[in-house]
């Protein structure tokens, strides 16, 4: 995956809070996105990371919080061009095969064309060309969004849970591509309940729970905070235990 | 563009729309084919004396009732055309995608409302059906009345789009915003009966709604009031539409935004209703007098003040309304009518001193009278204003266009050719994708 627009400058994710009445889904969230890396979210179900996420694309209102670049909060329309969120469990389109659906991505995104085919073939889409996204299974559906989101021209991604559905192939496959994108220089933040998926694709982790955040930092970082496993070894899933 | 081929392509693949036009080709059927039938007989089909139907006009004969098929195509199935393009895109998650675009919400609800109106276009295709066959039967067609009944159609359709696109941007779930929308063509008749009971303030809010809308374009009347209203309402509708679209900005936010816009919809429509101007394109001239009262009725600048003791059920009221009233409002903008009673039905009025009088006063001088025709308020007006009333012109009258022919092959256009059409356009159409 090469010639993608990159992310030029850390982002700040500063202070969002979210409320519904009176439960707190997030409380005062702070992390940094480093350019280039894939930057995991990682929380049990019900930890706020869709939320965190909405909030950051803004298609969810949040109760207070901003995205700063070199310390100067990011406008509607800048956080709007530089985050492209990809919701986890949708059907965008049904009645629409997937060709289309990336097409009209490309078209209406003024995405990057030049990666469609790199992206069809990475994520085997070529015999669901035809298929109407209504007909995918959840596996299928999962990497038709994931190509989407690839062929979107923001600077960041944001992907709520693109395991979800996978097969151990298929995880294992996708997880590369994205390891293969974050290499090429686009910036990743991936919402993953599963450890061991995390640890497979990530560069660094923001651990949620409760709405707030336990701990961010690399496996390395983060083990400093956690005991080690009886090997002596970092091991993020003890690491989320001993945090959240 | 590409959003306005999605969204077209979305229309296309709807099932609510296809049953739409479908339907629509024998609903319109069945009123045309009555309508007609009911004109030639009263024209003299089937041993009718001759001559009856000299007067009629193809307007109210024939294309009132055939489009009046619109009209329960636009209450009761267009709307939920427009919920499905609506909702659809927050039901699939697609809305969330979409809405990364940096594009106003303004465009895409224009863009779908643009769309809907194309496909009711395209659903008009079967009134046009009618009016060629119309002309295959010799029938008379005045062009400036057809196109006014199109357009309060469209208006119409333009009003059920934008009530139904504000209804499902602004209900979680499409269910929701159909029992919303037809609350709310529910509400319009309400309105409509209320105006009927009460009179004063509530007829004239009722002349604003939809089905009072369309009642006049039926009787080839434009009147300025009611498109710049029409007009008014169809931008609030998408205004408020596009304002809960922005599924990133708080609740609280869009709510006083929609009632900002919902505030200054009020305020335009409010001041419409001031507004007079209105052109009668009906080649019977049904909403006019004469061009010669007309032109002496114009030179009369004093206001001029009409007491009416009738109560608001009282159909004299309503003869009243329609035969006089309605046309001299056309032509003195100063008339000033003032309605009298004290029950809605006037039922034990009638043994009042006063009730059924009607008092014209022109400066210091009045008269009254009890008349409710046309020839008996023009009397009562010229006679108060102390004006002599001039011979009506023969060219004034209006001799109709009678036609004894049945509505032949109508029947196999409308439930036969119609539906199959639609079918195999519909098969070919989502095959393709």
């Amino acid at each position: 995956m090469a010639e993608l627009l990159t992310l030029q400058q850390e982002l700040r994710v500063s202070h969002f809070t979210k409320r519904y009445g009176r439960l707190t889904a997030l409380a005062d969230v702070s992390c940094r996105i480093v350019p280039g890396e894939a930057l995991g979210l990682i929380g049990p179900n019900g930890s706020g990371k869709t939320t965190l996420f909405e909030c950051l694309a803004n298609v969810l209102p949040s109760d207070g919080g901003e995205i700063l670049r070199d310390e100067r909060p990011l406008t509607v329309d800048e956080r709007t061009r530089t985050l492209f969120y990809l919701p986890d469990a949708i059907a965008p389109w049904p009645t629409e095969t997937v060709r289309w659906a990336l097409d009209y991505t490309i078209g209406f995104f003024r995405g990057r064309r030049h990666l469609r085919d790199e992206v069809i073939h990475a994520l085997e889409l070529e015999p669901l060309l035809s298929s109407r996204i209504a007909t995918l299974s959840k596996g299928q559906r999962k990497r038709a969004l994931l190509a989407i989101g690839l062929l979107t021209p923001h600077e960041v991604l944001l992907a709520d849970e693109p395991f979800d559905g996978l097969d151990l192939r298929q995880s294992r496959d996708v997880a590369r591509t994205l390891r293969d994108v974050a290499h090429g220089g686009r910036t990743l933040f991936l919402s993953i309940h599963q450890i061991n998926d995390a640890a497979r694709v990530c560069d660094r982790f923001v651990l949620l729970s409760g709405g707030r955040v336990c701990g961010e930092g690399t496996l390395k970082e983060l083990s400093a905070l956690a005991p080690p496993d009886a090997a002596g070894q970092p091991d993020l899933e003890q690491v989320f235990l001993a945090l959240t | 563009m590409w959003l306005v081929r999605k969204e077209w392509r979305e229309l296309m693949a709807s099932r609510a729309w296809w049953v739409m036009l479908a339907a629509i080709g024998p609903l319109v059927g069945v009123s045309f084919i009555s309508a007609v039938r009911t004109y030639a007989e009263a024209s003299g089909l089937g041993g009718t004396a001759a001559g009856v139907g000299e007067a009629f006009s193809p307007l109210i004969g024939v294309w009132a009732p055939t489009f009046s098929a619109c009209e329960l195509a636009a209450a009761f199935l267009l709307p939920f055309v427009g919920i499905r393009l609506v909702a659809g895109d927050a039901q699939s998650g697609a809305l969330k995608l979409e809405l990364q675009q940096r594009l106003s919400t303004r465009v895409r609800v224009i863009a779908k409302g643009g769309v809907l109106i194309a496909g009711w276009a395209i659903a008009s295709l079967a009134p046009l059906a009618a009016i060629l066959s119309w002309i295959a039967y010799g029938g008379s067609v005045y062009v400036p009345e057809l196109l006014t009944v199109a357009v309060g159609h469209f208006l119409n359709a333009g009003l059920t789009i934008a009530l139904a696109a504000a209804t499902a941007a602004l209900t979680e779930h499409p269910s929701t915003a159909a029992i919303l929308t037809l609350t709310v063509t529910v509400g319009t008749w309400i309105l409509n009966f209320i105006a009927a009971v009460h009179g004063g303030f509530w007829e004239r809010a009722a002349g604003y709604t939809p089905t009072a809308m369309v009642a006049e374009f039926q009787h080839g009347l434009i009147r300025l009031d009611v498109v710049l209203t029409a007009l008014a309402l169809i931008a609030g509708g998408l205004g408020i539409a596009a304002v809960w679209m922005r599924l990133g900005v708080s609740v609280r936010r869009r709510a006083v935004e929609s009632v900002a816009i919902g505030f200054v919809t009020a305020l335009l429509i409010v001041a419409f209703s001031f507004l007079r101007p209105s052109w009668d394109l009906s080649e019977a001239r049904s909403n006019s007098f004469s061009r010669a009262d007309e032109q002496m009725l114009r030179h009369i600048d004093r206001p001029l003040l009409v007491e009416v003791h009738l109560a608001p059920e009282d159909p004299r009221r309503s003869d009243l309304e329609r035969n006089a009233l309605s046309k001299l409002r056309r032509v003195m903008p100063d008339l000033r009518v003032q309605y009298v009673s004290t029950t809605t039905i006037g039922l034990f009025e009638q043994t009042r001193e006063h009730y059924g009088e009607i008092w014209y006063q022109f400066g210091d001088r009045k008269e009254m009278s009890r008349a409710t025709t046309a020839d008996g308020v023009l009397e009562a007006v010229y006679s108060v204003a102390g004006l002599e009333r001039s011979a009506e012109e023969d060219d004034d009258v209006f001799r109709g266009h009678p036609l004894a022919t049945p509505p032949r092959h109508a029947d196999k256009v409308f439930y036969g050719l119609w539906p199959a059409t639609v079918l195999a356009a519909a098969f070919i159409v989502r095959r393709r994708g």
